[in-house]
């Protein structure tokens, strides 16, 4: 499977609340999260189809088409930086 | 043989752009209307820049990055809107006065739109805070 058309499987959280001489650094294990909800997704495939029929959707469209901005958000950051603390988010 | 010229046929040969934009940049290049020879689609991230100066949380920055692929997604999903719903989108957006048809709203739309942010930057500056938007 392309690397592109796979959601973030991890993110990295960098906290450092001012004054702090090191700060706080996550991995979270996004990865972990998407095992949990294909079970989910998979006991709501009958449902979303049924919806898809009647509001006349895609349904394989719109699940890769979501999916698609899911994979998208690799690479994503954010930084604040204020008074009170350092934060630092990454999506991988 | 220039520099420009050659970094366009390079790029063609490569296959990050097609034979349609080459002749395009090649066009623009003669006409010399083409600053410098920046590739197209070059830039991946969309940066945004804040520097503000709040009276309660003292100074803040914020940066954040957010890749332009995202953008080409966010159209992909506009693909799978209803007929009906984005009738009601399009009039909605009239009422705001913006006569924005978001039928046009294409993945080769979006591509001269994001060709168009090459050489954006959006500079806000107050006294309270600076933003800074650009492509990267």
């Amino acid at each position: 499977m392309k690397p592109e058309i796979l959601p973030p499987l991890s993110a990295t959280m960098h906290v450092r609340p001012t004054g702090w001489r090191f700060g706080v650094k996550l991995w979270l294990p996004l990865f972990l999260l998407w095992l949990l909800l294909l079970p989910i997704l998979i006991l709501a495939l009958p449902f979303l189809f049924v919806a898809a029929v009647i509001f006349r959707i895609k349904l394989w469209r719109s699940l890769k088409a979501a999916n698609g901005v899911l994979a998208a958000t690799r690479g994503s950051e954010v930084e604040v930086d204020n008074r009170g603390a350092r934060i630092f988010f990454k999506l991988h | 043989m220039n520099d420009n010229r050659r970094q366009i046929l390079d790029m063609l040969a490569e296959g990050k752009i097609t034979a349609e934009e080459a002749e395009r940049l090649i066009a623009a290049l003669e006409r010399g209307d083409v600053p410098a020879a920046r590739p197209p689609g070059n830039f991946k991230y969309l940066r945004v820049l804040v520097d503000a100066n709040d009276p309660l949380d003292g100074p803040t920055k914020v940066n954040v990055r957010v890749p332009m692929q995202l953008l080409r997604a966010g159209v992909k999903l506009t693909g799978v809107i209803p007929d009906r719903a984005r009738e009601q989108v399009n009039e909605a957006m009239r009422k705001e006065g913006i006569p924005f048809d978001i039928n046009k709203l294409t993945p080769d739309n979006l591509e001269d739109m994001i060709e168009q942010l090459r050489d954006l930057t959006v500079d806000v500056d107050n006294a309270s805070a600076k933003v800074r938007v650009f492509c990267e």
